[in-house]
């Protein structure tokens, strides 16, 4: 977590001694140097990859379906939670197909995608969509259903009415759940957009990264998950800053308690 | 207690009302009923596919390997992950690697497997080993984290001898979140199996499913899809019994107690 907060030298030493074992291992044996070329050289090719703007395309189409996909899934399993969250007949009538539908590993749907939507973007998204939901939905329930009861009751008393008082205390009081939704559904979405782009294979990183394996140019493929991990970790960054600012309130609010 | 049992009546006649409305939809032709076959279609060539034996094998396939790339993720960094806990030096030596490798999206690491260890077996077990071993090693290191002081301190007092300690302090009393772990990556371990026998798999039930739908058995695909429900669910199903019977002691220790 606090990577960059004190620097760890023993953990630099020991990654650079790692790095360095490679890169002797792999000039050394050319038989490994096919599976695992040198690091020198897979930083090479993504320097190459970068400034010829040959990744810059992937890149961007891969951001561009997580990004929909992960926002369209925010809306639809944030509106959906609080319904169910709110109204126990739904929640009710729901349950079984939610406990029914939930343990089915979400990739299982890709096909179903393929066949309804082709092979282009909305398939994609549309497949991000649905793996993304499910905790933020789950978690949007649970933090709807704890809210206190005195809270609602003291909207209640105040003569708010039923929309404010879902903006101003319903959703306020569940969204440290929201937020932990948000967080899990994040690598989920990565994933589910590097899948399918392997699987329909056409374009963004996760095509790339099949492409080059099945080319034999392993020292692109290396250069391409450097750039999802690289990916994943400042989507991973920026939500935690993005949280922290959203959520001051929160923590404002539980440390006071405390004191 | 009533209200539960309603409740959950209530869901599963959703659950059950759906097959027809799904029956009526496919043979009104509001959707093409090509990749909508009608409900009992799919229950038949479940049924049938059951009874001949190729899902329970495909099934029984897949599950072998990611129990393979499951227990040896937990086998390897439970242990890595109490002493990282116990020994903070540990923990710095590798931090940086971790933080470094856990960012990848399991996906991206497919194409390695597939280059190391071809499409057999071994390149889904390295896949779901690989993938599981961030939430089991970091719950671990949390957990042997943050155990009371007071029982460190009074087992040394006792004059338990290290190896003692570890088995009969340090463990059970990280076990809670080390079960947390082993929860989210049996999740993790269902979806990667499915992701690596849909990209690169002539068998499992990843390959059943994406291969009956290039082939337009659609029934076949969504008969498919329902096992794996089935599969997902039993998994957590055994695993919350499990999680129970192995942590009924702390149950009663935290005072919610086994009612």
């Amino acid at each position: 977590m606090k990577l960059f907060g004190r620097i760890n030298l023993a953990g630099l030493a020991t990654f650079c001694i790692f790095l360095l074992l490679w890169e002797g291992f792999a000039r050394a044996s050319p038989l490994l140097q096919l599976y695992f070329p040198p690091v020198s050289r897979i930083l090479l090719s993504l320097c190459q990859l970068i400034f010829s703007w040959e990744l810059v395309g992937h890149i961007v189409a891969t951001l561009g379906r997580f990004l929909r996909g992960y926002l369209l899934a925010t809306l639809l399993a944030v509106t959906l939670g609080i319904v169910l969250g709110y109204f126990k007949l739904a929640y009710s009538l729901s349950e079984s197909l939610i406990e029914f539908l939930r343990p089915m590993p979400s990739v299982a749907i890709i096909p179903v995608a393929i066949l309804f939507l082709g092979i282009g973007d909305a398939m994609m998204v549309a497949v991000t969509v649905y793996a993304c939901a499910w905790p933020i939905l789950i978690n949007t329930i649970a933090g709807v259903k704890n809210i206190d009861r005195t809270l609602i009751n003291t909207a209640r008393t105040f003569g708010l009415g039923r929309w404010k008082a879902l903006r101003k205390i319903v959703l306020p009081a569940a969204s440290p759940y929201i937020v932990t939704g948000l967080r899990v559904s994040l690598a989920i979405a990565l994933i589910l957009v590097t899948t399918s782009e392997m699987i329909v294979g056409v374009s963004g990183l996760g095509f790339f990264i099949l492409d080059e394996e099945r080319s034999l140019r392993t020292d692109n493929m290396y250069a391409g998950i450097f750039l999802v991990a690289l990916l994943g970790y400042g989507l991973n960054r920026l939500f935690l800053v993005l949280e922290k600012r959203a959520m001051a309130w929160h923590r404002r609010m539980t440390a006071g308690e405390q004191i | 207690m009533k209200w539960r049992i309603e409740s959950k009546l209530n869901g599963i006649l959703v659950l059950v009302a759906v097959i027809p409305v799904w029956e009526f939809i496919s043979r009104a032709e509001l959707v093409n009923p090509l990749f909508f076959p009608p409900m009992s279609k799919i229950l038949q060539s479940f049924f049938l596919l059951v009874l001949s034996g190729d899902l329970p094998y495909q099934i029984l396939l897949s599950l072998k390997r990611a129990a393979a790339g499951y227990l040896l993720a937990a086998l390897v960094f439970i242990p890595l992950g109490v002493v990282m806990g116990l020994y903070p030096w540990v923990y710095r030596l590798l931090e940086v690697v971790i933080e470094m490798a856990r960012p990848i999206p399991p996906p991206a690491i497919v194409p390695v497997a597939m280059l190391f260890f071809g499409l057999g077996d071994e390149m889904k077990i390295f896949v779901i080993f690989f993938s599981c071993a961030w939430p089991i090693l970091l719950n671990t290191y949390d957990g042997v984290r943050n155990i009371d002081r007071l029982l460190i301190y009074t087992a040394r007092t006792f004059g338990l001898s290290r190896r003692r300690m570890i088995t009969r302090v340090v463990v059970p009393a990280a076990s809670p979140q080390i079960m947390t772990g082993l929860r989210v990556s049996l999740a993790i371990m269902l979806i990667l199996v499915v992701i690596s026998e849909m990209v690169g798999s002539t068998d499992g039930i990843g390959y059943f499913i994406l291969d009956a739908q290039r082939r337009f058995k659609v029934d076949q695909m969504y008969a498919g899809m329902l096992s794996l429900a089935i599969v997902g669910y039993a998994l957590n199903q055994l695993f919350f019994l499990s999680y129970h019977r192995l942590l009924a002691w702390h149950k009663g220790l935290i005072g919610v107690g086994p009612t």
